[in-house]
Parts: C-alpha cells; structure tokens; sequence
C-alpha cells in the first residue's frame, strides 16, 4: 500500500466499473441530454392520464361535497387521511438519506440522495393535497394560517394537531425544497456546461444560479449542507411525530397511544425506503446507472427496511400487550375488533406485509436479489398503506357508543383521488428524471477514488493514483492539428462544410466517438478530426451538399458517405 | 424596470379600487351562509301580497293578548271616556317610562309639557293641536287610551308602536301633564 489513502478493505466499492470522472459525468447526463425513449413516453401518458383522472375526482369533490365520498358521520377520516398520512411516510425516507445518512457520514447515501429527495418533494406535494381537498370548504383554507384579519384579528387555536400540521409540513417541503436545490447547484452547473442547445444553456444557467465551483463556494456548500442536515434531521422526526399527534392526542380507542410518535417514524423510514427502492431499482435500469447504484445501495435499503420494519413490528407488539395490559375494555375491544371484526383482512394484510416481510431480509440470498428487493418494496407499501387504513378505520367505526357502529366503504371518487395522486407523484417523478441530475455526480465525485471501484483495485494492486484520473477525451493536446492528408487548397471548401455543419468548439464540447457510425472506421475519423468534425450533431447536419464537400476534400471513398447514411446514423446516436 | 413595477402596481391598485362601487353592495367572496335560507321578518317571498310578513286570521288571539273590545268611533270614544278606567295602580305607574314614551312618540306634536306647543306646532308643520286641559275636550284616562289605541280627527293610531301596558303609561303620563298644565 504505497497510498496514504486508508480505507479498511472489508468496504465494497460503491461505484462500479472504471469510472473516470468523465465518466461519471456523461452517465449522468446522458438521461438529460438524450431524448425520452417510446417506453418513457407510455408512461408519463399513463401517469398523465391518472393524474388528469384525480383532477377531475377533486374537482368534483370540490364543487359537489365530501358527500361524493364513502364517509360517514361515524369514520370522517379515511382514505383521505390515510392517503395523507402515507404519502407524508414515504416522504421521509428523501431526508432520511440526505439528512440522516449524511450526519452518519454514509458515502452510498451520495448515488441515491438526489432521487430520494425528489421523491421527498414530489411525495410531500401530494400529501399537501389531502388536507385541503378534505376539507368541506377549501376556499377557507387559508383560516388555517395566523393572519391579521377584520374578524377583529380572529386567530387560529394554537392546540390543534391539524394546525401542527400546516406547520410541520409547509417546513418540511420549504427546507426539503431548498436542500434540494442546494445540492442540485453544482450539477445544473455541469449540464450547464454542457449543454450545446441554446435553450438548454440558458435553463441551465437559470438553475444553476451562477455556480462557479470556486474552493470558498465549495466549502460554504458543505456547510450549508451540513447545517441543513442537522435542521432537516429533527424536522423529519418532528414532522412525522405531528402526523401522528393528529391521533395520538385524540381520546379513540386504537389512537390514544404514547407509543405512535416512534412508531409512525419508523413506519415512515419503512415506507419511505420502499418506495425509494421501487424507484431505484427501476431507474438504475433505464437510466443505465447500475454502476452507480449497485446491489450493495439496494442490500444496504433493504438493511434498513429491514430494521424499521422490526421496529414496526416491535411496535405492532406493544401496543397488543399493553392493551391487554391496560384492563381498559374499550382499548381491548379496539384491538380485538381489528384482528377478529370486519376489517380482519386488512388488519391481517397489514401485519403479513410489514411484519413478515421485511423478516426475510436477514436472508442474504434474498436482501441481494433486485427482483425480491422489488417486490418486496411493493409489498411494504402496500402494508403500510393498509396500517394507516386499518389504525384511522378500524378505532373510528368502532368505539364507544356501539349505537354509533357502522362500516366504511370508500366510493369511487376516494379511489379516484388517490389513484390521481399516484399518477401526479410519477408525472413529477417521470419529468424530474428526464430533466435532472438523478445522481449528485458532484458527490460521486468525491467518492469516487476512495470508493470506485477502478481506484480501489489500482490501490489494492499497489499502484500509484497519480495520473489515474486522467481521461483522453477531456485532457490531452489540441486536437486541431490539420493532417497531412487534406490538401493545403481545401481549406475554403473545409470552411464551407464548416459553416453549414457547425464548428466544434473543444472548450465547451466534447468528441463524440465517430466510430460508432458504421462506414467510418479509425483512420476516416481522423480525417474527419482533421477537418474539425468531432460531434454526432455535426454530422447529422450534413446532406448532399456536404456529402460532396467532403468527398471532395478527401478524395477517398466518393459517394460513401452517403450511402451509408451518416446523417441519419448521427441523428441516432445523439439520442 | 423599476419605474415599470410602480406603474404596474399602481395600476392593479386602481383596477382593484375600481372595482367597486359605493352605490351597491360590494362583492363578496364565497358568501356560503351570506343569504338567509329561512324566511326573515320583512324579507320578499313568493306569497300573494311578495312579502314574508303576513297577517294573522281575523279573531284569532295570541297568548297574553287581550282584545281591546271599544269599537273605533265617537260611540266608542265617550264609553271610554266614561267607563273606562286605568288597571295600572300606584305601584305600577312609572312616570319616568311614561316620559320617555311620550318624549318619543306624543312630544313632537303635542309638546313636551303636552301645552301642544311640539316642535312641528313651534315649526308651524301642523296646526290645531289642543292642549291637554282644553276644557271643553276635559280628557280622562279612558279617552286617552282610545285615543292612542285608535287615533282621533289628524292623530293616528299608536296601537302599533305601543303595547297595552305602554299606552297606559303614556296615558298615565298624559293625565300627570294635564294635572300639572291645570295648576
């Protein structure tokens, strides 16, 4: 070991392949800069499609009544709430990974921060829509907030849960928003840098706020970073301890607990890292980023399902004993009316799915395997949905005046509305991933000669890092060395293939691999090079004119070009 | 640019102060429990006269109501003059109610000290108000309260602004005035 560099070598590496940083730069932009595929384009049309459909149930819930819902005088709060409370769980496993990972000095959390706090962001918004459509008066929702007003400045009451709520959850979008943000700076800035399209440029430049990666911005970065890690990390807990005050503080059987603070913290990190590995596993695939987020990223949330989802069950126990505990009938009614009453299946569902399931995880032959990590993270959803279902319906339909019994059963429109949300939460989700950096490449970055993998072996094998950055696609010579084999007369026809293909820039672009285009081998791309044509984009302007520019500047192969195509090959291959 | 914000803003401010107008009600928002659902007291409703406030059934009597049976002329005039008499006692007459009662709805014409020297006589509005110890009217309790109950010659009648109970302390305040006017 001739580096000075320790890192004990029982660690895997995180970034997989022989990633230089160019590297790690092209594979994250690569979904940004390209063109959406056919399949992307199903989708989002699906996703739309949902999502118009849950406009169209909230716009009807508005303008007809709650009525249009399955709720009764008895259970007030269900699917919405429900809804609500689900969306806010799987919120939290975004900061979670950002926040929480990141005080913990977790390097593996860099590959997936960037998406978790999307799916953060895109999850708080829909669970922002539920407590205004809830309500019976939406237009009035702004009496929610303290306003000095001409009721004679009449205010909120500062007791109530549902008023914590605006708070908890207004802050937790705010400052997620803006952590977001924070670290998305440097990465804009490269897409910036490397957008060719004027409008990109220009969106780029917009978002990026004028990053420049000097070392003193670099270095308030990490502290700001840091700062909102340590703020984000209460918020989540305190968020989420909010949620579950809106039950916890009530005087229902089933909901009076001490025990649903943690409980509903654990059950949100449960949630929120399923739905994290849903997203990931299928992204690493059509994003071609399964170097990056490697099957030890998904072993390691599975881990931590794993462990919530003990704490969960932990919990599940808990309440069961201390209801038996308690000698309160009512609480014991509660709990026995959830195993044996008419909602016995989703109480049964609740405690397969979220208890059972994340128990096979101790399974390394399982915990590593994509497609039951994938299923499996469906699956807690799906339990986690029905845990809130089973704890908001089951105490309220039956309580204590058995006169006030009755049953719940959500009509259309509930279904419609949460369907909606779904849809909303994978149209943002969609967009976000054609658009962003889905990896922080600035953290990967920084991660990468400790714990890529190429560097590793390097490292391991003895051998020294120096130089071993260095990409020949971004460093090197000039490059506009004319060759011998153009003529010195050429150079105004050279000019006029210029003009109409474009001039490649080596500042701010960069070569495209022009093998790639079949009928060019190594020896026609350099005497492309030499004409100054590096790019698939230039290539792709050209047409008849060009064609008979060029073969008349090489002499060689007339009419190859254009039979072979190369335009139309080049227009591929930029997408 | 910042020039152009300032014309920008003054101008939403003169659209939004436009838009309301002082000679009808201003808009509202959402007004949900703005209109009543019930009927109220003097509003309009589809009834055969538009109006919500509509007349009870002749003979009817609601509790604590006693028909007052002397009929609207000079017949009925002097029987009250004759026969009827005061039911409030010494203990339920109370001058200063029967002031305040009559400084508001007898004063104006018949004057403050009932001398018929009211405001609207001073201001020569109305004429040929008597007073109260006009001898040849000689005014008793009795033609009193028919007066107010039903109103004589240019007076109107008071039945409608007073209660039974009122009327006889207006007419107990009268009969004090006239006490005082004869002395």
């Amino acid at each position: 070991m001739a580096a000075s560099h320790y890192e004990a070598p029982i660690r895997r590496p995180l970034v997989a392949g022989k990633k230089t940083y160019h590297d790690v730069t092209v594979d994250v932009a690569r979904p940004v800069e390209g063109k959406a595929n056919k399949q992307w384009w199903i989708v989002f049309s699906i996703s739309l499609a949902a999502f118009l459909w849950g406009v169209g149930c909230i716009m009807y819930t508005i303008t007809e009544g709650i009525g249009t819902w399955g709720l009764n005088k008895t259970v007030g709060w269900a699917w919405d709430i429900t809804n609500f409370v689900w969306w806010v769980g799987i919120g939290h496993a975004g900061t979670l990974i950002s926040a929480v990972l990141l005080l913990f000095r977790q390097k593996w959390r860099m590959a997936i921060n960037r998406s978790a706090e999307a799916m953060t962001i895109f999850a708080v918004l829909q669970a922002g829509l539920f407590p205004l459509i809830h309500m019976g008066r939406p237009w009035l929702a702004f009496w929610v907030l303290p306003i000095p007003n001409q009721f004679g400045s009449l205010w909120v009451n500062f007791n109530s849960p549902l008023l914590w709520d605006v708070f908890a959850i207004s802050t937790y979008l705010s400052v997620s928003l803006v952590f977001w943000w924070t670290g998305l700076l440097p990465d804009f800035a490269m897409l910036r840098d490397r957008a060719v399209k004027p409008f990109q440029k220009k969106i780029y430049a917009l978002l990026s706020f004028g990053w420049s990666g000097r070392a003193k911005d670099w270095q308030r970065f990490e502290e700001v970073s840091l700062v909102l890690a340590g703020l984000a990390t209460p918020l989540v807990i305190s968020v989420h301890t909010i949620v579950s005050f809106d039950f916890a503080t009530s005087v229902i059987p089933g909901w009076h607990t001490t025990i649903f603070p943690p409980y509903f913290v654990a059950g949100a990190v449960f949630s929120g890292f399923a739905m994290v590995n849903t997203l990931l596993i299928i992204m690493r695939k059509v994003s071609n980023l399964e170097d990056y987020i490697t099957i030890q990223h998904i072993e390691l949330i599975n881990i931590v399902i794993m462990i919530t989802g003990t704490v969960v069950g932990v919990a599940y126990i808990t309440e069961l004993f201390v209801a038996w505990y308690s000698g309160v009938e009512y609480e014991q009614y509660a709990f026995l009316n959830r195993a044996t009453g008419p909602y016995w299946w989703a109480y049964l569902l609740m405690m397969t799915c979220n208890v059972f399931s994340p128990q096979l995880m101790w399974f390394k032959k399982l915990r590593t395997s994509i497609m039951f990590s994938f299923f499996i993270s469906i699956v807690v959803n799906i339990g986690m949905w029905f845990e809130r279902f089973v704890i908001i319906v089951t105490s309220l339909h039956r309580d204590y005046l058995p006169s006030s019994w009755t049953m719940f059963s959500p009509t259309f429109v509930d279904i419609g509305t949460f369907i909606g949300t779904i849809g909303f939460f994978f149209v943002l989700f969609l967009l976000y991933a054609r658009t962003f950096p889905i990896i922080a490449q600035a953290e990967v970055k920084t991660i990468l000669k400790s714990s890529g993998q190429y560097y590793k072996e390097i490292r391991e094998s003895g051998g020294s890092l120096a130089g071993a950055a260095v990409d020949v696609r971004t460093s090197g010579g000039s490059p506009m060395q004319v060759s011998e084999g153009v003529k010195e007369n050429s150079s105004d026809k050279v000019n006029d293939l210029l003009d109409s293909i474009g001039v490649f820039d080596a500042a701010t672009q960069t070569a495209d691999d022009l093998k790639k285009i079949s009928g060019i081998g190594p020896k026609m791309e350099d005497v492309l090079n030499s004409i100054g044509i590096y790019t698939f984009l230039q290539v792709s302007k050209m047409s008849k004119k060009e064609y008979d520019l060029l073969d008349s500047i090489t002499g060689s192969f007339p009419g190859r070009a254009e039979r072979d195509d190369w335009s139309g090959q080049a227009k591929k291959l930029i997408n | 640019m910042k020039g152009f914000i300032k014309i920008v803003v003054i101008a939403m401010v003169f659209v939004a102060v436009s838009c309301q107008d002082k000679a009808a009600p201003n808009y509202q928002y959402m007004p949900d429990m703005h209109e009543s659902v019930g009927y109220e007291t003097y509003g309009e409703a589809a009834f055969p006269n538009g109006i919500q406030a509509q007349l009870p059934a002749e003979g009817t009597i609601p509790r604590g109501f006693v028909p007052f049976d002397i009929e609207n002329s000079t017949a009925g005039y002097n029987l009250a003059k004759e026969t009827l008499t005061n039911p409030l006692d010494s203990t339920e007459v109370d001058f200063e109610r029967g002031k305040v009662l009559y400084d508001i709805y007898c004063g104006v014409c018949h004057g403050d000290k009932g001398d018929g020297q009211g405001i609207l006589v001073k201001r020569e509005k109305i004429l040929g108000i008597p007073s109260f110890d006009d001898v040849g009217r000689a005014i008793t309790h009795g033609s009193t309260y028919h007066t107010v109950y039903y109103g004589k010659n240019a007076m109107g009648s008071y039945a409608n602004q007073l209660n039974e109970e009122e009327r006889w302390q207006v007419t107990s305040y009268v009969m004090k005035l006239k006490q005082d006017l004869e002395k």
